[in-house]
């Protein structure tokens, strides 16, 4: 206790020193940009899975191809958690004359768990919601679709099996609408207690069971524990993590650029935190010698220092986690608004890595001064000089590096990212400084002849700083401009809203002609269904042990891949190896690169479809990245132009409707019964609500990395304020005006500032370009305004702030050179 | 207290600098030249418990090297040092360290307060360094109030040293010094870089409290009347010691009556 009351004495005594603050202030901005998005990413992960859940209907779905045993349901029920059952099967329905093949889904009073189901009266009524409850006898909901099929209106009578049901609602969005869009007819609701009269299930008939689990987090995680050893083979555990790719890119890259940016925010203020350490070290370094004049061992200094030092950081730690708690519940607030209900509560772990980040960055970044200190002479304090003892450039370097590749670890959580990071930074700084030392080396040239300041290593040595400062930043900027240009133009107002699917191949001309009078024009492609069986003439199975622990390329394998051609590549996709095809082309397939990193193929490896029966063997000629956020037809597989000539398939067009010109989607599926259509505007609204809500955070990250330059502009002034006060003296005490010395100073400090805005400028046009292609998914450009305006800004901004800090120093008087 | 016992004794002590022609990182592979320059010979002196002894000299002279050497501060080039009994080349930075803590006292030509502690925990802190001690904080506090009253700071308890004069901040530095009733005392141009009515203020001060505490005093400065208020007065030439007369009737009268008078008070107080 009296060693904590210390502790915190001493910090008292450190917190009267500039520098001291600072270093405060530098570990703070850290602190809080590390936990804010923390806190937020780790809040939006878990909203997303929320939103998967509800999609799915539960938070837990096993579906199976024959009855499930009612054991599972009752466990769950007595461990407290809430249960439905649905039972999925196809059916004809008829009305009048009209027939249409319908998806039927028998679901019990609970259903949906998660989500709900939202209905109106008319095709683009009202919404509200309905549960199963509501619905009076023989009463059913149905599709949009079925309703315009079977010429029908609400309220009119159909036949399903022996029952004759009322269609009661249209069904306007249901769970698990986003997962099958593409491989369902028309759904129908009906209660499961009305599914025996229909008589339409018998032993053998074709038809998928579910069980939906709902509960907290924790039933959920042990319940799961519980049933995963004693599912059968043909029942399926779904935790929707691949629920919805548009939605989930558009919210990985916004996550990606958040923690890019605290990244930065954190290696900026580790910069203020070096410096603002070293300014601290040339403070202390009499104070030290008079320590040790008194009898103080080195193991008091190292103690007195590394107390305050903890301490400062223990305390930034706290306070910033509290700042970022209340940031991130900011950003959350609007999150919540989209995902619509509440958000699971944040995480204990980002104020981990916050403390952590606190405490790596105060000891990484001043361990070298501190050792400086503790090695300091006792005689200098009667020699009058403050120099700095010295220590190894090695140990400066390590303990700099490790400190950097633990911080980016605790931001990246992935090995190899931070050590290709530290890597690329650490030869960034030497670029910086190379350069740097080599324009100063120009400048001083041309200083005799113009009469600029003497330039020297202090001034490089700024340079690098600044540089590195306005670097971030400039790369910031380029990047949440390019990103959020590209989120808003990604889905553009006039974005697909509906996809026309089962498009026989006699029914492609007709209906473009069709659209095409309407105004609307869209490329069709072709679509086939396959599995893939073998890779280079090798039979493949998802129970391969290849394929045991990663769930993702075994659900790739067991269902079916839907294949596509075209001539022309689909936009939006981005070539990574390999060519497209030529027009003539026959042979070869283009693969989406992250299945084919999934299923562990590459360039030059041979595929073998199984479609209906026939086979199809190409070799893999090009790796594609497709932009699944487009709202477009996209393909993980797409073959040679004229590939699938000789195989059955259907087309596939996707087409922007406003929502006024319903009479178009009307015409289309009179003229052509057999087309389905999807509308897909409701996941188009949420892409681009959440894309809002994105940009926003993205904007108050920034705001943070900003904060961290500043501070770090500061703490490299502040650190060069004692020698600048001696040199202003002598300056003075030779007869230099304050004029001449505030010109001197102003024309120092633009230099520095121009020097380092043009090496940050042409290092961030670069990296941006780098990231937007690696990163982003962001076609690469050259634009040299950011030069200019990091050039101008540089050299605004550091006199500015150069001048504010020494400003004081001017009315100095020559005499304090004698003290 | 024993008296006329030996407090600080140095025996040949030399003290010499290997001086490496320093130029700009461009001339590295000119050949360096170097030069040692023998800054202390051969010094012999000895210092009695609760003698002032002043060593003057010119600047470069070595007087300031000469007071590291005997406080521990710096190592010789060869010779010993032997401080409180103990010979200081068998000690390490640590150990020689520990033996100033509490019984070596410093008072600086700059004063050399910590500026971001306040007058009243800037003399805190000896007390603090010492654990032995053992002292509660409550104590501790006293002690140092104490001290500042006995300096006649008692009202500005609270300052930060930049808002303290000269003066005052060189009274802080004397309770500094002095709240452990040091056995040794290094004094480097203590008014060094005070007007001449505030240096002789501290000095009087200072005097006053050396012999309070029987506190042997070692000062360095160039100024003769201030040395001359020492009882032994050893002055260095390019780095060789010699006795200087003391010459009575250059000294101010007043202050050498007050030095004796006191000095015989403390003989009765301790026979």
């Amino acid at each position: 206790m009296s060693l904590l009351l210390n502790l915190l004495k001493q910090s008292k005594h450190f917190w009267r020193l500039a520098e001291m603050r600072l270093l405060f202030l530098a570990l703070l901005v850290a602190v809080v940009a590390v936990t804010s998005v923390g806190f937020f990413t780790d809040r939006a992960d878990r909203a997303m899975s929320a939103q998967a859940t509800q999609l799915l209907g539960g938070d837990m779905v096993i579906v199976s191809t024959r009855a499930i045993d009612e054991s599972y349901l009752k466990e769950a029920q007595q461990r407290g958690m809430r249960t439905a059952e649905v039972i999925g099967f196809p059916s004809m329905v008829s009305s009048g004359e009209k027939f249409q093949l319908a998806q039927i889904k028998a679901v019990s009073k609970d259903y949906p768990l998660n989500g709900k189901i939202e209905t109106s009266l008319e095709s683009l009524g009202a919404i509200e919601n309905t549960s199963l409850d509501s619905l009076k006898a023989n009463e059913v909901l149905a599709d949009g679709r079925l309703f315009i099929a079977l010429d029908a209106k609400v309220g009119e009578q159909a036949q399903l099996g022996k029952s004759k049901v009322t269609l009661a609602k249209i069904i306007r969005k249901m769970p698990d609408q986003g997962t099958n869009a593409f491989q369902f007819a028309p759904k129908i609701i009906i209660p499961l207690s009305q599914l025996a009269e229909t008589g339409l299930l018998s032993e053998g008939s074709r038809a998928s069971y579910s069980y939906l689990f709902s509960g907290d987090e924790a039933q959920v995680k042990s319940f799961g524990k519980w049933l995963k050893p004693k599912l059968q083979p043909q029942e399926n555990l779904r935790t929707l993590d691949d629920g919805l790719p548009a939605v989930q890119q558009a919210l990985q890259r916004g996550q990606r650029f958040l923690k890019m940016a605290s990244l930065l925010a954190v290696i900026l203020a580790g910069a203020g935190i070096a410096l603002s350490s070293y300014s601290l070290t040339r403070h202390e370094i009499s104070a030290v010698a008079v320590l040790k004049t008194m009898g103080a061992s080195r193991r008091q200094i190292l103690i007195r220092y590394l107390g305050a030092l903890v301490t400062v950081a223990i305390l930034a730690a706290i306070l910033g986690s509290f700042i970022g708690y209340f940031i991130q519940s900011y950003l959350a607030g609007y999150l919540q608004d989209f995902v619509g209900q509440s958000l699971p509560e944040a995480g204990f772990l980002p104020v981990i890595i916050g403390f952590a980040t606190s405490l790596i960055m105060a000891l990484g970044f001043s361990a070298p001064h501190l050792l400086q200190l503790i090695k300091t002479a006792p005689i200098q304090i009667l020699q009058r000089s403050n120099t700095v003892a010295k220590t190894s450039l090695v140990f400066s370097f390590f303990s700099l590096a490790i400190a950097v590749f633990l911080l980016m670890w605790l931001q990246t959580s992935d090995l190899k990212l931070s050590a290709y990071l530290l890597i690329s930074v650490s030869i960034a700084l030497g670029v910086f400084w190379v350069i740097a030392l080599l324009m100063i080396k120009l400048v001083r040239k041309m200083a005799e002849r113009w009469r600029l300041p003497k330039a020297n290593r202090r001034m490089a040595l700024m340079v690098v700083v600044f540089g590195v400062g306005l670097f971030s930043l400039l790369l910031l900027t380029t990047l949440r401009g390019d990103l959020l240009n590209r989120w808003q133009a990604s889905l553009p107002s006039d974005a697909p809203n509906h996809f026309l699917i089962n498009i026989q191949p006699n029914e492609v001309e007709p209906l473009m002609g069709l659209l095409s009078a309407a105004d609307v024009n869209t490329p069709i492609y072709p679509m086939i269904r396959g599995r893939l069986i073998e890779v280079n003439e090798k039979s493949i199975s998802p129970d391969d042990e290849a394929f045991i622990k990663n769930p993702r390329a075994q659900r790739l394998l067991t269902r079916e891949f839907n294949l596509s051609s075209n001539a022309t590549m689909p936009e939006g996709n981005i070539i990574q190896a390999g060519e497209w095809f030529k027009k003539e082309d026959k042979n070869g397939f283009s693969m989406e690169l992250g299945i084919a990193e999934n299923i562990g193929v590459t360039m030059g490896d041979s595929l073998t479809f199984d479609i209906a029966g026939q086979r199809i063997t190409e070799t893999i000629t090009s790796l594609r990245t497709v932009q699944w956020d487009s709202m477009k037809p996209n393909f993980f597989v797409l073959a040679a132009p004229n590939a699938f000539d000789d195989f059955p398939k259907t087309f596939i067009t996707s087409m922007h409707l406003p929502e006024n010109n319903s009479g178009t989607l009307t015409e289309v599926l009179k003229q052509f019964p057999s087309v389905t259509d999807i509308d897909i505007s409701a996941i188009i609204t949420q892409v681009r609500e959440l894309i809002n809500k994105a940009a926003f955070a993205v904007q108050a990250i920034f705001l943070f990395t900003l904060v961290a330059g500043v501070v770090v502009l500061f703490s490299a002034l502040q650190s060069q304020k004692a020698l600048r006060r001696k040199e202003i003296a002598i300056y003075k005490s030779l007869g230099a005006s304050r004029s001449f010395l505030r010109r001197n100073l102003l024309m120092e400090f633009a230099m520095i500032g121009a020097l380092s805005g043009f090496l940050a400028g042409v290092l961030a046009l670069i990296a941006a370009n780098a990231a937007a292609y690696s990163l982003f998914d962001l076609t690469p450009e050259i634009n040299l305004t950011i030069v200019v305006i990091g050039t101008l800004a540089g050299a605004v901004l550091v006199s500015a702030a150069g001048y504010i800090n020494v400003r004081g120093l001017l009315s100095i008087a020559p005499v304090s050179l004698f003290r | 207290m024993i008296k006329n016992s030996i407090v600080i004794e140095s025996n040949n002590l030399s003290k010499s600098l290997a001086f490496s022609n320093q130029g700009t990182s461009q001339d590295a592979n000119k050949s360096k030249t170097d030069e040692t320059l023998q800054i202390l010979h051969q010094i012999n002196l000895q210092i009695t418990q609760g003698e002032s002894v002043a060593i003057t000299g010119t600047s470069g002279s070595g007087k300031t090297t000469l007071l590291g050497l005997l406080a521990g501060l710096d190592v010789p080039t060869s010779g010993e040092v032997t401080l409180l009994d103990k010979k200081l080349s068998t000690l390490d930075e640590d150990q020689r360290a520990a033996l100033r803590l509490g019984k070596v006292g410093f008072v600086f030509q700059s004063f050399h307060l910590m500026d971001n502690l306040t007058a009243l925990e800037n003399v805190m802190l000896p007390l603090e360094l010492d654990v032995s001690l053992n002292l509660k904080n409550n104590v501790i506090r006293q002690r140092a109030k104490d001290a500042l009253t006995q300096v006649g700071l008692e009202q500005r308890i609270n300052h930060l040293p930049t808002q303290l004069s000269g003066g005052e901040q060189q009274r802080v530095a004397l309770a500094r010094a002095f709240v452990l009733s040091p056995t040794v005392l290094f004094a480097d141009e203590p008014t060094g870089n005070l007007d001449s009515n505030t240096g002789n203020e501290i000095i009087d001060l200072l005097f006053t409290m050396q012999q309070q505490n029987n506190t042997t005093l070692v000062l360095v400065t160039h100024d003769d009347s201030l040395a001359a208020k020492c009882q032994t007065h050893y002055r260095i030439e390019a780095g060789r010691l010699e006795v200087n007369n003391i010459d009575l009737n250059s000294t101010d009268f007043k202050s050498t009556d007050l030095n004796s008078a006191d000095l015989n008070n403390k003989d009765e107080g301790a026979s």
